[in-house]
């Protein structure tokens, strides 16, 4: 089985609670999700959707067309017209047909446009019945439900059209042959806290599959799979949760999407829960996460808090990390342990608050005035997000250095069926305190070889630090000969840092060793294109993927031995500018000629890249680069 | 023997400068209150002021420019054994860093700021500070300054500090006092310090202010604390405060204006989310198992995640 579906209607209209219960039920099944989270800077009434994809195996991208679009509202049916291709179910209210696209006050007015134009050149009118005659010129096909009166079978009370999310994926579930069992089950997990509301969305439930039984749109009985213990997480579910693993005990943040939900997470968790083994050992423990005045607050309280020998960290967007550029600095100065998570959106300046984008990249390496070192590193599915956010704390605290985590936007909003939580891959160091008070205590030691001088704890150590340019315990100097040994000193650490990280958590090499096609990649790319060179094997084609996760410090030699071997190499960014591959050019030389790119906001899907790359192969493409327009 | 809090750096603000007598006042109010060195922390910002740290003998960040109250509110909240006092100029406290200010008295998590107030930005030669009225044209302004002043004391007030005084420079024995009783109070306070830049402001001198300044408790009636069980009296006494803070011209009114002692501190409200706070804060939690690996129980933890 090989599943894909877009569920969409209004903000705030509870799209994410029909995901949410799509994703549970087939999860109790036994099957695999993974969806992304597409919205609007909106509140309520725009349209949003997602984007899911259910396998036996882990899916690890998405593509289009759909099989099933289920549409909780009339706009969602005029936006995904392009989704639709041979067979697409597509599941909506019967009322919706009389809709009218001048009426559709809440698409963006291009968009709308857009639609129009493409409804008057398959010559049907504008409405949702002229777009469900280009569908089914598409191949797909309509399915009108009575929302309401199905509804209103299944429950008396309350408004119908508040069931309306539960109705589309009890429907989709249904379509999808699904038992009801499992149905249920995830309404019992989404709505826990609320019997009632598990009651009433039961029986609605009930009333679909009724509905699709009596219809004949039920599908034939899915197969029920083993069972194992899984965890369902978003890219920001896995860097909170990662952070709490790898000893975070303070998080700042200001507001911003899509960054502040891993905030949120933390908030909800603040009590933490130890293992067993360690609970008699440990004292209870908590994390403080302070909301700040703004992201110069939250970068430089966050190291206030380092200072005194607590792991420390932030989260930002672009907007929030510009904020930061001087905090940033004065940390790679002052040799501050901190890591700031940095969810990249489409830019510049507010760009697509709530679309995703990779073009910081050059931005998080050059960030803060001066020569300092940092390290950048970057995380490309919602497991990774667990492990490196764990390692960017272990590496801010090893080197004393700013640590830049990056995340897409389409990694946050990516809903992933993680298996079980390793809680034995990363380990974790703990502060060395002195037993005694070191009196003008040399925190920046130059006797050092590894650029590594000894951390000093307020609360401990007496010692000073400032921005200026300072000596071995912290006054500000302006001497010749002490600036050039601190300037060495600090960046030693890099050095330092480029020898004792193993490789594969700088750069990995995925699939085969020798291949015709050589991607390159970093971020949420990385899924989509390990599912491109399975599609191309089957087509005679050996593909592999050069994976990069570390920036700065950068694994040169590793990426210079992969390409100076590679035969056809093509990078896969999303922003405009091919950024990483600008990166490679700057430390190895190497010039890609090569890559397909995307900067419309949207998660790049499977089959946009196949083509885009089947295009480069063949020598057929006109351009050196490919821009993908995928997504709604 | 003692601990000598003033370090062995050599002071280079100039002669005569107000930022003399704060220092000292500062070193005086630590010995007598026989604090513990390692247990107090200095964070200051940019300019003159910035400088105080250095001269200290006790930890101390000479931070950016406006942004010592937020590394400050961090060493507090990682760890709220310490002491942390804030010596910050007028620009760095009321222009740059107004919103940290304001943020900071919405929390109130016991920092001990002391406003450096000379109205002019001394270190990049005297241009005009928020604290200079409209009009005024010191010798270093190309023409009168063209802002209104911001007022620190009602300012502070307003934005919920619980503790309110002001001092003046060149009376460290009341300075000294005032800063004590800062240090001991459990919220943030506030000391806006009269401090004359003899180099750049040639207007509000040392003279000038003699002239001008008088004590708040020389009125035997005067009574600005607020004690646990009297919160009724916050009203009135918050009132009386803002009455006497916006005083200002012939006659400026020193001492503590406003001392609430009933406005939770920003760890006891974090000590109703996590029960564990005070007796194990981020500064003294062990992070890492017997193993060294997380002690960190997922499942626990995130239990609305995992689907069995």
């Amino acid at each position: 089985m090989d599943l894909s579906l877009t569920i969409g209607g209004p903000q705030g209209g509870g799209i994410d609670t029909s995901s949410n219960m799509i994703n549970r039920a087939f999860a109790e099944a036994g099957y695999n999700v993974f969806g992304v989270r597409e919205y609007h800077s909106n509140i309520k009434g725009r349209h949003s959707y997602n984007h899911l994809r259910v396998k036996e195996e882990r899916p690890r991208s998405l593509k289009y067309p759909v099989d099933i679009l289920v549409a909780l509202d009339p706009d969602t049916i005029f936006e995904h017209l392009e989704d639709i291709g041979e067979g697409t179910k597509i599941i909506y209210d019967k009322s919706f047909e009389t809709s009218d696209l001048a009426q559709a006050r809440l698409i963006m007015r291009d968009t709308a446009r857009r639609i129009k134009d493409a409804l008057d050149s398959a010559s049907v009118p504008n409405t949702i019945k002229g777009a469900l005659e280009l569908a089914k010129k598409k191949g797909g096909i309509p399915m009108a439900i009575p929302f309401s009166e199905v509804v209103t079978k299944a429950i008396s009370e309350g408004p119908a059209s508040r069931y309306f999310n539960t109705l589309g994926s009890a429907i989709t579930l249904s379509i999808a042959g699904l038992d009801q069992k499992f149905a249920e089950e995830a309404i019992k997990q989404v709505f826990s806290s609320k019997p009632k509301a598990v009651e009433e969305n039961v029986k609605v439930v009930a009333g679909a599959y009724d509905y699709a039984k009596e219809n004949g749109f039920a599908g034939k009985q899915l197969k029920v799979l083993p069972k194992i213990k899984r965890l369902l997480l978003t890219g920001n579910d896995g860097a909170a949760m990662g952070k709490l693993m790898g000893g975070l005990r303070f998080q700042t943040y200001y507001p911003i999407t899509p960054a502040s939900d891993e905030s949120s997470i933390m908030e909800e968790h603040e009590h933490l829960k130890y293992v067993k083994t360690e609970q008699n050992k440990l004292r209870e423990g908590g994390v403080v996460v302070v909301q700040t005045e703004d992201e110069i607050s939250a970068v430089t309280m966050a190291q206030g808090a380092a200072l005194t020998g607590s792991r420390s960290s932030t989260a930002t967007s672009g907007p929030g990390f510009s904020l930061m550029a001087e905090g940033i600095s004065f940390a790679g100065m002052d040799e501050v342990p901190i890591v700031i998570t940095l969810y990249q959106r489409g830019g510049p300046s507010t760009g697509l608050p709530t679309r995703n984008g990779q073009s910081d990249l050059l931005f998080a390496m050059n960030t803060g005035h001066g020569e300092f070192p940092r390290m950048v590193i970057s995380s490309g599915d919602v497991e990774e997000c667990v492990y490196d956010s764990m390692r960017a704390l272990n590496y801010a605290h090893r080197y004393q250095l700013p640590v830049i985590h990056l995340i897409d936007k389409n990694l946050a909003n990516t809903t992933d069926l993680v298996p079980d939580i390793d809680l034995k891959k990363v380990k974790v160091n703990q502060a060395v305190r002195p037993t005694t008070t070191r009196l003008s205590f040399k925190r920046y030691n130059l006797d050092t070889e590894s650029g590594i001088s000894e951390m000093g704890y307020f609360g401990n150590d007496v010692f000073w630090m400032t921005g200026d340019e300072h000596d071995e315990i912290g006054h500000v100097t302006e001497d010749p000969m002490v600036r050039d040994m601190q300037m060495r000193k600090r960046f030693r650490k890099l050095e330092t840092a480029l020898n004792e990280i193993p490789v594969e958590e700088m750069a990995q090499l995925l699939g085969e060793k020798n291949a015709d096609v050589t991607f390159v990649t970093w971020g949420s790319q990385k899924g989509p294109i390990l599912d491109v060179i399975d599609d191309l094997k089957e087509e005679g084609i050996k593909a592999n993927l050069l994976y990069i996760k570390m920036f700065e410090p950068f694994p040169e030699e590793f990426v210079k031995q992969v390409l100076g071997k590679a035969k056809l190499v093509i990078n896969v960014e999303s922003n405009m500018l091919a950024q990483a591959a600008k990166v490679i050019k700057l430390n190895t030389g190497i010039d890609i000629q090569n890559n397909i790119l995307k900067y419309n906001g949207r998660h790049m899907t499977e089959d946009e890249i196949l083509k885009a790359a089947k295009e480069i192969i063949s020598g057929k493409g006109k351009n050196l680069v490919e821009v993908l327009e995928n997504g709604a | 023997m003692a601990h000598n809090f003033k370090s062995d750096i050599a002071v280079d603000w100039c002669p005569g400068c107000g930022d003399f007598g704060i220092l000292t006042s500062i070193t005086q109010a630590l010995t007598e209150l026989n604090l513990d060195p390692k247990n107090v922390i200095a964070t200051s910002g940019i300019g003159c002021s910035g400088k105080t740290p250095h001269y200290l003998n006790i930890a101390g960040v000479h931070t950016l420019h406006g942004r010592s109250i937020p590394f400050a509110t961090g060493i507090k909240l990682s760890n709220p054994n310490l002491k942390v006092i804030v010596p910050g100029g007028d620009g760095d406290m009321l222009g740059i860093g107004a919103g940290h200010f304001v943020a900071e008295g919405r929390r109130n998590s016991g920092l001990t700021i002391m406003i450096f107030d000379n109205e002019v930005y001394g270190l990049t030669k005297g241009q005009a500070a928020p604290t200079m009225a409209l009009g005024e044209k010191t010798k270093s302004l190309a023409r009168a300054n063209v802002f209104t002043k911001v007022n620190p004391i009602t300012l502070a007030l307003t934005a919920g500090y619980s503790f309110v005084a002001r001092g003046f420079s060149f009376d460290m024995k009341q300075l000294k006092e005032i800063i004590k009783t800062a240090i001991l109070h459990e919220g943030s306070s506030v000391i806006d310090i009269l401090q004359p830049c003899p180099t750049y402001n040639n207007i509000n001198t040392m003279e000038w202010y003699r002239q001008r300044v008088y004590k708040l408790d020389d009125d035997k009636t005067w009574d600005p604390v607020i004690t646990p069980g009297n919160e009724a009296q916050a009203a009135e006494k918050f009132q009386k405060a803002y009455e006497k803070g916006s005083e200002w011209g012939d006659r400026i009114p020193t001492g503590i204006f406003y001392d609430n002692r009933t406005i939770p501190s920003f760890h006891k409200r974090l000590n109703e989310f996590v029960p564990s706070y005070y007796s194990n804060p981020p500064a003294t939690q062990v992070v890492t198992g017997s193993d060294g690996y997380t002690p960190i129980d997922v499942e626990a933890t995130f239990p609305e995640k995992i689907i069995h």
